[in-house]
C-alpha cells in the first residue's frame, strides 16, 4: 500500500503530459479522485502507476488519493469495500478479469465503461476488448463494464543452464504439448542422476490464486476443451470432446506429480511460490502469466539474456497452434463512486496508446499492451534482441488468442473462484480419484454454479 | 497475570451479600457510577451488540446455508475445527498445567528458563507463524535440511499432507499460546498456600499424591475456566491457519474462522462467510453460558 | 541405603529429569525463533539455500530495514509508528474503560452490575475474528475507514472483557473495608478510584496493558482489512506485502519482523518484575 509519493512526482511528469489534450472540465477539477491499484512485483511497476498519477495530477490538477495493495488483498478490499458501498473512485485490479469483475458486473455493483471505451475503441485487440464485456443480470445485458489496461497470457519460462546441464539445448525443447511436457520429465532424471535435488516441472496444483488455473485452462483449450462455456453464456460441459479435454489435462498434469517431476509442496504454492523455487533454481521450467520473471531479473544481463529462456505455450499435439488465453488487468469504476466524472477523465487519459505504451514501459512490460497500434508504433516491444518481450507479444497479442469464458456468463469466474478444476487435481493427487472421476465430480459442481447464473 | 484462588470466601460472604441486598445507589454516587460504566456500554452498544446484529442479520439468509452444505470444504473444516480445539486446546492446557509445576522451582536457572520459554507470546504473532511455514517447507525448510543433513533423506511434507499440514497448525497454536497458560496455572498455583503442601508431606504424600490430592482438585476449577475461554479464543483464531497452513493442501485444513474470510472476501459472497462463522453458534452459545455459570459460582477467581 | 543417601538420589534424579525438560522446552521454544534469525542473517540468495546455519552472516538485511533502503520497508518507521499508537492507545482505552467498568462493578455495587458482566462475556460469543465483515461495514458507516481508530475499537472492544473479568477477580483482594473508611471520610468516588483502587491494583494492571498491548501487536485481519493508505497500516499489514512480490526478499521480511518483536520483548522484560509481584500478591490474598 505504497502511497503516492512526491518525491518521485518530477520523474513522472512525462508519463501523462501529453495528457494535456484531454483536460478535464475544471470546475471539478478539486475533487479528488481515489484509486486503488494492484502492487507491482517488483519497484518499477508500483513506480510506474506513482508517476503516472503525478503526471495526471499536474495536468489535470485532480489530487489522485493511489493506495497500492497486493493483488489477492485489493480484491478481498474490493469486495468488502462494495458490499458496504463505502467505495474507491477507481480500481485497477490484476486477476480482476477473473476474480472479481464478472460477478460485480452481475449483481449491478459497476459503473458501465462504454463511453470510455468508445474513445479507443477501434485501438484495442479484439480479445481484450471481448473480454471487458460482462453480463449485468440486473438489466440483462452484456455491456463494457471493465476497461483493458494490460494483458497477458501464460509464458513457460526456463533454466536454459540446467537444460545444458542435462546435455540437451534450447533446439530440442519440443514444440508440441505431450512432448513438451515430457522433455522436462527426462531432464529432471538426466539432473538427478547427476545429484541434483531438482525438479523438472514446476508448476503450482495449488487450490487458491491464479496460477494452478492458469495452466489447466491451457491444457484444456490445448487438449480441444474451448468450448466448454459458449458465447451464448451456456454450459457446455457434457459436450465430450470438452469432458474429453478436461480428463486428459487432468490426467497429464497430475500424473507427473505423481511421479515425482512436480514439487510436492506444489498443491500449496500461491502465484509467486513458482517464481521463488525457480529462482532458487529447484526447478527447470515454470509456466506463469506473464514474463515476471525474467523482467525482475533484468538488472542481471547474464540471466536475463543468457540464462532464461521465455516461449508461449506449446502447440496442439496435431502440431497447430493452441490458442492463447489471455487475462486482462481491468480498470473498473464501482457504483458508488463520489468521483465518477474525475474517475472516468482520469481514465480517458490513461489509455491513450502514448500514455499506456509510457506507463507499460516503465513497468519493464512484465504486461502487454491492449492496444496494436503501441506494438506497431513502437520498436521497443518487438525489439529482436530481447530475447523474452517480442515472444511475449508473440503469444498474447500476434498468434490466435482467445478471451476466458467469464465474459460469457460470470459462472466461470465463480468457476476459478472455488478453484474446482484445482480441487479436482488434488483429488487425484490426494484422493487417488481416477481423471475420470474427478471430472464427473467437477462438472457436476460447475453444473451447480452455472444454477445460479442464468442468462436471460 | 493477576490471577488467585479463592481456596474459602465464606469468611467475606456475609459482608458482600449486606452490600448486595443494600442495593443501589443514591445522589452523587449514582450519578458516577453511571459517568463510570457509560465508557464500556457505550462501547458494547457500538462495537458488540450493533455488529453482532448485523452479522445475524447478514448471515440470515437460507440460501447460504444450502450452498454452504453443498461445499465439500465445510464439513471437511467442521472436522477440522473440532479437531483443531479438542487437541490443540487440551494438549496445551494440559502441558501448560504440568509446566506451571516446574517453574514453581527455585533459583535462578528456573527465572532464566521462564524468560526464554515466554518468548513466543511476546514475540508478534504473524511474523513467527510465516516463519514456522517456512521452516516446515518440504523443500527447504530448516526442519527438513536438518533432517537431509543428519540423516541424508527428505523429511515429511510437513505442509503438503493434510494430516500433517493440520498437525503443524495445531503444533504453531500450542507453541504461540502455550507460555500465556502456563503463567496463569502458576500463578494459580502460587495463590494455594504452602501450609497445605507442608502438612501433606509430614503425613508422608509422594509429590504424585500431592499433585492428585491438593494441586488439582483446588486448580480444577480454574483449569476448567481456561478450558472454556481458551476453546472460544481458538475457535476464532485465524493467524494460526492463515499463515502456516494457508488452508492447504487442497483446502484441507481450513477451520470455519478461515473458511468464513475465504468465502466472504475470496469468493466474494460476505453473507456465506458470514453464514459459515455463524454455525459454529451451536458450539459457542453453550460454551460462553458454560462460563458464565462457572464465573457465577464464585469459586473460581482467575 | 540410608533415608539420606535414599533422599540425595531421589534430588538427584530430579535434577536431571528437570535440566532434561528444559532443554527440551528451550529448543522448543527457540526453533521457530532461530528460523526467523537464521533467513534475516542471509543474503536474499542464499535464502532458499538447504542449510541449517547461515552459509555467510550478513547484517545487510537489518540495516536495510533501519534505513528504510528497500522499496517495500520504504516506510517502515512510519508503520511502526502506527503500531506503537494503536498498541499504546488499546493498552491505555482498554485499562481505563476496565477499570472503570470493574470498580463500578464491585466497589461501587450499582444495581443489575451482573448484567455488565456477562454482556462483557457475550462478547466472547462470537469470536473476534467471526466478526470482520460486520465491523467493515460499520466502521464505513461510523465513517471511520482507513483510520486507526477503528482497529483501536475493535482491539479495545475484544481486550476490554478479559479486563474486566481479570480486575473484578483481583479487586476481590482488596478489602471492601478500606472504601467505607474513605467514604466516611468524605472522599468521592472518584477520589476512592484514584487514590485507592488504582495504586492497589498496579500488578493487574500490568499485566492487562501486556496482554492488551500483545494483543495489539499480534492483530492483523483487522488491521488488514480496516486500514489501506500507506500512513495508516501497521507493522503485520506491512509486512503481508512481501508476500506477494516476485524477489523474495525474505530476509528483509525476517528482519522487520525482529525489529518489530523487540518492543513487546523489552516491554514485557521491563514490567516483569511488576508481573511477578502481581503473581505473588495473587499468592498471598489466598
Amino acid at each position: 500500500m505504497t502511497q503516492l509519493s512526491r518525491r518521485h512526482a518530477i520523474a513522472g511528469i512525462g508519463a501523462l503530459t501529453a495528457a494535456s489534450t484531454l483536460k478535464p472540465r475544471r470546475a471539478k477539477a478539486a475533487e479528488p479522485v481515489t484509486v486503488w491499484w494492484t502492487q507491482g512485483f517488483y519497484q518499477a511497476e508500483n513506480q510506474a502507476v506513482i508517476d503516472a498519477m503525478a503526471g495526471w495530477e499536474k495536468v489535470s490538477g485532480t489530487k489522485v488519493n493511489l493506495t497500492i495493495m497486493n493483488g489477492p488483498d485489493l480484491i478481498s478490499k474490493v469486495i468488502a469495500a462494495m458490499q458496504v458501498g463505502d467505495v474507491p473512485d477507481l480500481i485497477h485490479a490484476v486477476t480482476g478479469d477473473r476474480f472479481l469483475v464478472p460477478r460485480a458486473a452481475w449483481d449491478d455493483k459497476l459503473i458501465d465503461l462504454s463511453d470510455v471505451i468508445e474513445t479507443q475503441k477501434d485501438e484495442f485487440h479484439q480479445t481484450a476488448l471481448a473480454n471487458s464485456r460482462f453480463y449485468n443480470a440486473a438489466l440483462k445485458q452484456y455491456s463494457y463494464y471493465a476497461v483493458p489496461i494490460k494483458c497477458a497470457t501464460l509464458m513457460e519460462q526456463t533454466w536454459r543452464p540446467m537444460i545444458e546441464e542435462a546435455g540437451f539445448s534450447d533446439a530440442d525443447i519440443p514444440k508440441t504439448q505431450d512432448a513438451y511436457f515430457d522433455f522436462f520429465q527426462v531432464v529432471q532424471d538426466k539432473l538427478r542422476s547427476k545429484g541434483k535435488r531438482i525438479y523438472g516441472l514446476g508448476y503450482s496444483m495449488a487450490t487458491k490464486e491464479a496460477d494452478s488455473g492458469n495452466l489447466f485452462h491451457s491444457f484444456l483449450v490445448a487438449y480441444g476443451g474451448a468450448g466448454i462455456v459458449l458465447p451464448n453464456g451456456k454450459l457446455n460441459i457434457e459436450d465430450p470432446a470438452v469432458r474429453k479435454a478436461a480428463v486428459t489435462a487432468l490426467e497429464r498434469l497430475t500424473t507427473p506429480y505423481k511421479k515425482g517431476y512436480v514439487p510436492p509442496g506444489a498443491i500449496n504454492w500461491g502465484d509467486v511460490d513458482n517464481n521463488n523455487a525457480f529462482f532458487a533454481r529447484q526447478i527447470v521450467m515454470t509456466p506463469n502469466a506473464t514474463i515476471s520473471i525474467a523482467v525482475a531479473q533484468m538488472e542481471k544481463p547474464d540471466q536475463y539474456y543468457k540464462q532464461i529462456i521465455t516461449q508461449g505455450v506449446p502447440d496442439g499435439n496435431d502440431g497447430k497452434p493452441v490458442p492463447s488465453l489471455v487475462g486482462v488487468s481491468p480498470c473498473l469504476i464501482p457504483k458508488g463512486a463520489k468521483n465518477v466524472d474525475g474517475a472516468k477523465a482520469l481514465l480517458k487519459a490513461f489509455i491513450q496508446p502514448n500514455n499506456l505504451n509510457t506507463y507499460l514501459k516503465e513497468t519493464r512490460a512484465r504486461f502487454l499492451p491492449v492496444t496494436m497500434s503501441i506494438i506497431k508504433n513502437d520498436p521497443y516491444w518487438q525489439d529482436p534482441s530481447d530475447p523474452h518481450r517480442p515472444i511475449a507479444v508473440q503469444a498474447g497479442l500476434i498468434k490466435p488468442t482467445m478471451p476466458w469464458w467469464m465474459t460469457y456468463n460470470p459462472a466461470y469466474s465463480a468457476v476459478l473462484s472455488e478453484q474446482i478444476w484445482s480441487q479436482a487435481e488434488a483429488n487425484i493427487t490426494q484422493k487417488n480419484m481416477t481423471p475420470e472421476q474427478a471430472t464427473e465430480e467437477a462438472s457436476g459442481r460447475i453444473k451447480a454454479i452455472f444454477e445460479r447464473f442464468q442468462i436471460a | 497475570m493477576a490471577v488467585s484462588l479463592t481456596i474459602d470466601n465464606s469468611a467475606l460472604a456475609p459482608i458482600a451479600g449486606r452490600l448486595v441486598k443494600r442495593g443501589g445507589l443514591a445522589g452523587a454516587d449514582r450519578v458516577w457510577a453511571l459517568a463510570f460504566v457509560t465508557p464500556y456500554v457505550g462501547i458494547f452498544f457500538a462495537f458488540v451488540l450493533y455488529p453482532v446484529c448485523y452479522g445475524l442479520w447478514l448471515g440470515s439468509d437460507p440460501a447460504s446455508y444450502r450452498q454452504l452444505l453443498a461445499d465439500p470444504v465445510y464439513p471437511s473444516a467442521i472436522v477440522n475445527t473440532l479437531l483443531y480445539l479438542l487437541i490443540a486446546v487440551n494438549l496445551k492446557l494440559f502441558l501448560a498445567l504440568l509446566l506451571s509445576g516446574l517453574f514453581m522451582r527455585k533459583g535462578w536457572r528456573m527465572k532464566t528458563l521462564l524468560l526464554i520459554f515466554i518468548l513466543p507470546w511476546a514475540v508478534p504473532g504473524i511474523p513467527t507463524f510465516i516463519s514456522i511455514h517456512w521452516m516446515l517447507n518440504s523443500q527447504w525448510g530448516l526442519i527438513n535440511n536438518a533432517i537431509w543433513e543428519l540423516f541424508q533423506t527428505d523429511g515429511p511434507p510437513w505442509l503438503d499432507n493434510s494430516t500433517l499440514a493440520l498437525s503443524s497448525v495445531i503444533y504453531a497454536h500450542i507453541w504461540k499460546w502455550l507460555p500465556f497458560w502456563t503463567i496463569i496455572f502458576l500463578a494459580g498455583r502460587m495463590a494455594i498456600p504452602r501450609e497445605l503442601y507442608e502438612a501433606a508431606e509430614m503425613d508422608g504424600a509422594s509429590s504424585f499424591g500431592r499433585f492428585i490430592h491438593i494441586t488439582f482438585p483446588l486448580l480444577a476449577s480454574l483449569y476448567l475456566v481456561c478450558t472454556l475461554l481458551s476453546t472460544i479464543w481458538a475457535l476464532g483464531d485465524f493467524n494460526s491457519v492463515r499463515f502456516v497452513s494457508g488452508g492447504g493442501p487442497a483446502l484441507s485444513t481450513h477451520v470455519l474462522a478461515t473458511l468464513g474470510i475465504r468465502n466472504a472476501f475470496e469468493l466474494g459472497n460476505p453473507a456465506l462467510g458470514m453464514a459459515t462463522v455463524l454455525s459454529a453458534l451451536p458450539l459457542l452459545i453453550p460454551l460462553v453460558m458454560l462460563l458464565m455459570r462457572q464465573l457465577k459460582k464464585g469459586e473460581v477467581q482467575l | 541405603m540410608s533415608v539420606a543417601s535414599r533422599a540425595r538420589l531421589d534430588r538427584r534424579l530430579v535434577d536431571a529429569s528437570v535440566a532434561m525438560v528444559s532443554v527440551v522446552l528451550i529448543i522448543w521454544t527457540i526453533v521457530p525463533l532461530y528460523n526467523m534469525v537464521r533467513v534475516a542473517l542471509q543474503e536474499k540468495e542464499d535464502v532458499f539455500s538447504n542449510s541449517v546455519f547461515p552459509t555467510t552472516v550478513t547484517w545487510h538485511s537489518f540495516e536495510t530495514a533501519f534505513r528504510e533502503s528497500y522499496w517495500l520497508l520504504a516506510n517502515f518507521w512510519g508503520q511502526m509508528g502506527t503500531s506503537f499508537y494503536i498498541g499504546v492507545s488499546v493498552a491505555f482505552l482498554t485499562l481505563a474503560i476496565g477499570t472503570l467498568t470493574s470498580f463500578t462493578i464491585s466497589r461501587m455495587k450499582i444495581r443489575r452490575g451482573w448484567m455488565l458482566t456477562n454482556a462483557a462475556l457475550l462478547t466472547y460469543m462470537i469470536p473476534m475474528s467471526f466478526l470482520a465483515i460486520p465491523f467493515y461495514s460499520i466502521m464505513g458507516k461510523y465513517g471511520l475507514t482507513d483510520n486507526p481508530l477503528s482497529v483501536i475499537a475493535v482491539e479495545v472492544t475484544f481486550a476490554t472483557p478479559y479486563a474486566i473479568f481479570i480486575f473484578k477477580q483481583y479487586g476481590a483482594s482488596i478489602p471492601q473495608e478500606l472504601d467505607e473508611a474513605a467514604r466516611i471520610d468524605g472522599a468521592s468516588p472518584p477520589q476512592i478510584f484514584f487514590r485507592i483502587y488504582l495504586p492497589l491494583m498496579a500488578p493487574a494492571l500490568v499485566a492487562i496493558g501486556t496482554y492488551a498491548l500483545l494483543l495489539s501487536w499480534n492483530e492483523y485481519l483487522y488491521a488488514f482489512l480496516l486500514l489501506s493508505s500507506d500512513g495508516n497500516i501497521t507493522v503485520p499489514v506491512g509486512l503481508g506485502k512481501f508476500l506477494n512480490s516476485d524477489e523474495a526478499p525474505w530476509n528483509y521480511l525476517m528482519a522487520a519482523a525482529i525489529i518489530y518483536a523487540l518492543p513487546p520483548m523489552a516491554i514485557y522484560y521491563a514490567f516483569r518484575r511488576k508481573m511477578n509481584s502481581g503473581l505473588t500478591m495473587g499468592g498471598v490474598k489466598g
